[in-house]
C-alpha cells in the first residue's frame, strides 16, 4: 500500500496514461470490481455565462425522512445517521411514490431507483396519506443533492435520471457558496447555506421543495447583510447531536457559532482581534445575541472546517497552510501541522474519529492521526491541487470480518487535476515508519507494536511544522481516474456511489460494483440488498455524507 | 497620475508601508512587457536594494559609463526618492538605453545565458519581439558588469544533468547555471506537477540516442535533470507560446496551471525542504502570440498591486488565481500567468 520512496511508480499510471486520451470513460475499475456513471447532474443548460467561473460549485447530500419521523425508530443505529440508513430507512416506508414531473419536484424516491420513471408515475394523493402534517402534498421524502452555481441553488433527485435540478432558489445581491444539511434537525430547519458576502440563512429544505417559487420561503437569516462580519463564508457545519447549533467560517480566518433557535436580534459586536495570528475565542455578551460565539483561527482565509462524527472535535485548514483539531466544548486547540507547503483546501474525519484526511496546494493527500498527533502518510498522484477528500465510510475491508486483523480504510480524492483517486490506508504498515532514514535511502517500516519514535514530541495545543519530505511515508493510489473535463471541487461517498463534482457545477454519480448490476432488476432487488448489507455496516454508518 | 495615486492610497490608508514607492510605468508602445518585468523586479527586494546601492557608491566615484545596469539602477533610485508615493514614472533613459543595446546585442549569436536572468520569453513568443528583445539586452546589460555576482547571487540556480548508459551502467553528471526555469505545461496541471515532469526521468533511444564516453558508441540512456543548488529567487517561465507544427505558427495555451502563493522543489537534490514564497506574476492577456498586452502583479509587504502600465492598483490575495488559465479551450478569460517570480524564505547567505 505504501510506497517506500518517492520514486515508485503508481499503480494507477496506466489509468492516467487513459486519462490522456480524449473523451471520458464511463466506468474505472478497482479491485473489488467496477465503478460505472449511472447518472449526470447538472444546472439548466440555459445558464448565463458570467456566473461561471465566479463560484466553486460544492455539493451536499440530504436525506429527507418521512414527516412526522417514524423513520427514526427505524434507523437506531446512529443518532447522527446519513447515507444508508436514512435511506433504507426511508425506501422501507415508500413503496414508489414518485411525483410528478408537472408539479416540477419528484417525490418519494427512497431506494426505488426505476430506472423507468413511467412505471411508477403515482399519485401523489397516496403518499401524503402518511402525512400526518395535513395540507402539503408533497412528502418530500427522498435523497437530494443540493449544489450551487453562480447566484443560484440546485436541487436535484439523486435517485431520479432527470439530469436537471428540480428546483431552483436564486439569490439576488450574493452567490451562495457553502451549504450543509442535517437530517436529523427536528424543527424543520435543516439545511445551512453561506453566501459569499458572510450572510448565512437556515432553512427547511422540504418546505423550499414545495414551494413553487425561486426564492427561499421562511429562512431565518444570520449575519445579515455581513453585520458582523462581511468576509465571505468558505464553509458551514451543523454542530453533531445538537440540534440546531452551527458553524458558520470565513475568509477573514474567524468562525461563528449559531444557534438556529435564536433570532439573532441582540447585539453581536467582538471585541477587536489584537493577534491576527492568535487563536482567540470570544463569547457573546447577552444571551439573545446570534452569533453566540467567535473564534479567531488564524490570518487569511479558513477554507474548510469539518466535526468528528461524534461533534467532540472540529477540525479547521486554512490559507496558512495549517490543520487545526479543536476540542469543541473546552474551545482548545488540541493539535495540528502545517501542510508540505501552500493553503490545505480540504478536510475530511474517519467515521471513528481516527484519523483526518486534507488536501492542499502541495497535490498532496495528507493523512493525519488523532492518536499518534502526527502525519502519517502523504499520498502522492494528484497533477494538480486537491480540492476534496473523504473517508468512505461504506466501504468494508475483504479481512474486516476477521477480528484482530490488520485494519483497513478506504477514501478518495479529487482535483483540479480532473481526477478521482481512490486510496488504501492499512494501518499496521502506516503507523510506524522509523523517523530517522539515511537521506535517499527508504524509510524502513517495522510492523508490530506501536513505536516509541512516534510519541513523545508533541505536547497538546502545540502546531507542527511541515514534516520533511523524507520522514513522511507515502502512499500511491489504487485508482486514478480522470472523471471530468473540468477541475474538481468535491466528492461524497454513499452507499451505492461515489459522486463527483466539479467547479462549474457538473454532478457524475459513480455505481459502485454489484450496485450497477442489480439496477438492470427491479427496485425490490435493490431495496433488499441495502437492507440486507447494513448490519454489515453497523459502527460504519456516519458522516460521510455530512461532509463532503 | 494625480486621481489614481490617491486612490490607491485611500485604498491602503495608514498601512501605506513606510518608505515605499508604487509607480506606474508610462508605455512608450509596445514596452508593457518590459514595464510587467521591471516592476517585478523592483518589487524583488534584495535585488533592489543592492541596485540601489550600486547606484549610491558609483555616483560619488564618478562617472561611469552608461550601461543597463546603470540606467536600471538609475531608474529605481528615481522610483525610490519620489517625494509622493504613488504616480508615474517614463522609464525613458533605460528604455531607449534598451533598444540601443538590443541592437547591439542582436548581432551576438549566444544570447542563451544572457536571455536567462530575466526569464525571456523571446523564444516562445516571437511577436512580441520588440519587447523581448530588450528583455535579453538587459540581462545581458547587467552580467557583463563586474557586479555580475550578486546578480547571480539572485537569480543564479545550478541544474545537473545526470545520464546514464542503459549499456554500461555510467553515469555522466553535467552541471549547468540557469537563471529561469522554462516549464512545459499541462492543461489542469499545477506547478509542483510540471516541475516534476522537468525532471522526471526520460529514456533516450532510437533517434535520440546518447553517445557514451565508455562505451565508446550511441547507446540507449535515461536521462533526468534535477536542480542541484537551487537559487534564491526562482523565476519559473510557463511554456505558452508553442509553435504548432501542423499550423506553422505559434499558439498561445491558455491551459489552467494553478501556482501556490507557497512552493517547495521537492525534485532538488540538496535542501529539497526549503521554501520560497510568491511575490510576482508577469501576466499575458491575450487569446493569442500575436497580440495581446503584458501587466504583473506584485506582493509589497503583504499587501498585493496589480500594475499595467501607468495604472496600479490594489488587490486581493485571492484575485491571483483568476491568473491560472482557463480549463475549457474557448473562454473569456484570457490573462494568463506567465512568468512566475519566488523568493526563498531561507536566509539568503545561507549556501
Amino acid at each position: 500500500m505504501i510506497n517506500p520512496s518517492n520514486g515508485i511508480m503508481s499503480p494507477s499510471s496506466s489509468s492516467s496514461a487513459n486519462a490522456q486520451s480524449p473523451g471520458l470513460k464511463t466506468y474505472f475499475k478497482t479491485p473489488e470490481g467496477r465503478y460505472k456513471l449511472h447518472y449526470e447532474k447538472t444546472h439548466p443548460t440555459g445558464l448565463l455565462h458570467y456566473a461561471h467561473g465566479k463560484t466553486v460549485t460544492q455539493v451536499t447530500l440530504a436525506h429527507l425522512k418521512d414527516k412526522p419521523v417514524p423513520a427514526s425508530a427505524t434507523a437506531p443505529s446512529s443518532s447522527f445517521s446519513a447515507g444508508g440508513s436514512v435511506r433504507s430507512a426511508a425506501a422501507r416506508f415508500l413503496s414508489g411514490s414518485n411525483g410528478s414531473r408537472a408539479l416540477s419536484f419528484v417525490g418519494g424516491n427512497g431506494g426505488s431507483k426505476s430506472l423507468s420513471g413511467s412505471s411508477r408515475v403515482g399519485s401523489l394523493g397516496a403518499s401524503s396519506s402518511s402525512n400526518l402534517v395535513g395540507s402539503l402534498s408533497f412528502d418530500g421524502k427522498g435523497t437530494y443533492l443540493i449544489f450551487n452555481v453562480g447566484d443560484t441553488i440546485f436541487i436535484s433527485d439523486l435517485n431520479s435520471q432527470d439530469k436537471d435540478p428540480i428546483k431552483a432558489l436564486h439569490f439576488g445581491n450574493s452567490n451562495p457558496v457553502c451549504h450543509a444539511f442535517d437530517p436529523d434537525a427536528k424543527d424543520g430547519h435543516d439545511l445551512l447555506i453561506g453566501l459569499n458576502s458572510g450572510d448565512a440563512y437556515s432553512v427547511s429544505l422540504r418546505q423550499q421543495l414545495q414551494d413553487v417559487g425561486k426564492k427561499l420561503v421562511g429562512a431565518h437569516h444570520y449575519n445579515k447583510d455581513g453585520c458582523v462580519n462581511n468576509s465571505r463564508c468558505t464553509s458551514i457545519a451543523w454542530l453533531p447531536g445538537s440540534d440546531g447549533t452551527f458553524i458558520v467560517a470565513h475568509a477573514d480566518g474567524n468562525l461563528y457559532v449559531y444557534e438556529k433557535s435564536k433570532d439573532g436580534a441582540g447585539d453581536s459586536t467582538f471585541p477587536v482581534i489584537k493577534d491576527q495570528n492568535q487563536l482567540s475565542v470570544s463569547h457573546a455578551r447577552y444571551s439573545k445575541s446570534n452569533p453566540i460565539a467567535r473564534w479567531h483561527i488564524c490570518q487569511g482565509s479558513i477554507n474548510s472546517i469539518a466535526f468528528s462524527t461524534d461533534g467532540a472535535y472540529i477540525a479547521t485548514v486554512g490559507r496558512d497552510g495549517y490543520l487545526r483539531v479543536f476540542d469543541y466544548l473546552k474551545e482548545q486547540l488540541i493539535c495540528g501541522s502545517k501542510s508540505y507547503y501552500g493553503a490545505l483546501l480540504c478536510c475530511a474525519w474517519s467515521v471513528d474519529g481516527k484519523y483526518i484526511l486534507t488536501g492542499g496546494e502541495d497535490d498532496l493527500v495528507q493523512v493525519w492521526s488523532m492518536e499518534d498527533r502526527k502525519v502519517v502518510a502523504w499520498c502522492e498522484g494528484h497533477n494538480s491541487w486537491v480540492s476534496g477528500v473523504a473517508f468512505d465510510s461504506y466501504w468494508s475491508s475483504p479481512n474486516s470480518d476477521g477480528i484482530g486483523e490488520t485494519v483497513m480504510y478506504r477514501f478518495g480524492s479529487v482535483g483540479q487535476d480532473t481526477q478521482l483517486l481512490l486510496w488504501d490506508l492499512e494501518m499496521d504498515e502506516i503507523v510506524v515508519p522509523l523517523r530517522r532514514s539515511l537521506p535517499g535511502g527508504s524509510p524502513t517500516f517495522s510492523t508490530g507494536s506501536q513505536s516509541s519514535h512516534w510519541d513523545s514530541s508533541c505536547p497538546v495545543g502545540t502546531l507542527q511544522p511541515a514534516p520533511s519530505m523524507r520522514d513522511v511515508p507515502k502512499l500511491s493510489p489504487l485508482v486514478a481516474h480522470r472523471v471530468h473535463t473540468e477541475p474538481l471541487s468535491g466528492l461524497i461517498f454513499t452507499q451505492e456511489s461515489v459522486l463527483t463534482v466539479c467547479r462549474e457545477g457538473h454532478i457524475k454519480v459513480w455505481m459502485r460494483p454489484g450496485f450497477a448490476e442489480s439496477l438492470s432488476s427491479n427496485s425490490e432487488t435493490v431495496l433488499s440488498t441495502s437492507l440486507k448489507e447494513k448490519p454489515l455496516l453497523s459502527g460504519k454508518i456516519g458522516s460521510s455524507s455530512y461532509k463532503q | 497620475m494625480g486621481a489614481a495615486g490617491s486612490k490607491l492610497e485611500k485604498a491602503l490608508g495608514d498601512q501605506f508601508p513606510e518608505g515605499e514607492r508604487y509607480f506606474g510605468l508610462e508605455n512608450f508602445g509596445n514596452t508593457c512587457y518590459c514595464n510587467s518585468v521591471l516592476q517585478a523586479l523592483y518589487f524583488c527586494v534584495p535585488f533592489r536594494e543592492q541596485l540601489l546601492e550600486y547606484y549610491a557608491d558609483n555616483k560619488n566615484i564618478g562617472d561611469v559609463e552608461e550601461n543597463l545596469l546603470t540606467c536600471l539602477a538609475d531608474l529605481f533610485t528615481q522610483i525610490s526618492s519620489q517625494k509622493k508615493k504613488t504616480g508615474v514614472i517614463a522609464p525613458k533613459r533605460f528604455v531607449q538605453r534598451l533598444k540601443k543595446q538590443n541592437e547591439l546585442f542582436r548581432s551576438y549569436m549566444h544570447q542563451k545565458e544572457a536571455r536567462a536572468a530575466k526569464s525571456d520569453p523571446g523564444t516562445s513568443s516571437p511577436s512580441e519581439k520588440t519587447a523581448n528583445g530588450p528583455k535579453n539586452a538587459q540581462a545581458n546589460g547587467v552580467s557583463k558588469e563586474p557586479l555580475v555576482t550578486w546578480v547571480h547571487k539572485n537569480f543564479q540556480g545550478i541544474l545537473t544533468n545526470e545520464t546514464r548508459c542503459l549499456r554500461c551502467e555510467t553515469v555522466t553528471a553535467r552541471d549547468e547555471t540557469f537563471f529561469d526555469l522554462s516549464l512545459d505545461i499541462e492543461q489542469n496541471s499545477s506547478i509542483t506537477s510540471c516541475l516534476k515532469n522537468f525532471s522526471s526521468t526520460e529514456t533516450l533511444n532510437a533517434e535520440d540516442k546518447f553517445f557514451c564516453d565508455k562505451c565508446c558508441s550511441l547507446q540507449e540512456a535515461q536521462k533526468r535533470m534535477k536542480i542541484k543548488k537551487p537559487p534564491h529567487i526562482l523565476v519559473i517561465h510557463l511554456k505558452r507560446f508553442k509553435y504548432i507544427e501542423q499550423l506553422g505558427r505559434y499558439k498561445k495555451l491558455s491551459y489552467r496551471v494553478v501556482f501556490p502563493l507557497e512552493l517547495k522543489l521537492s525534485n532538488t537534490v540538496e535542501d529539497a525542504d526549503s521554501e520560497y514564497s510568491l511575490f510576482a506574476v508577469v501576466v499575458h492577456v491575450g487569446s493569442g502570440p500575436n497580440h495581446g498586452h503584458y501587466v504583473s502583479l506584485v506582493k509589497s509587504h503583504n499587501h498585493w498591486l496589480f500594475f499595467d502600465d501607468e495604472n496600479v492598483e490594489m488587490i486581493d490575495e485571492s484575485a491571483v488565481q483568476t491568473f491560472f488559465g482557463s480549463a475549457q479551450e474557448y473562454s473569456s478569460n484570457t490573462d494568463h500567468g506567465y512568468i512566475l517570480f519566488y523568493e526563498s524564505l531561507a536566509s539568503s547567505d545561507k549556501s
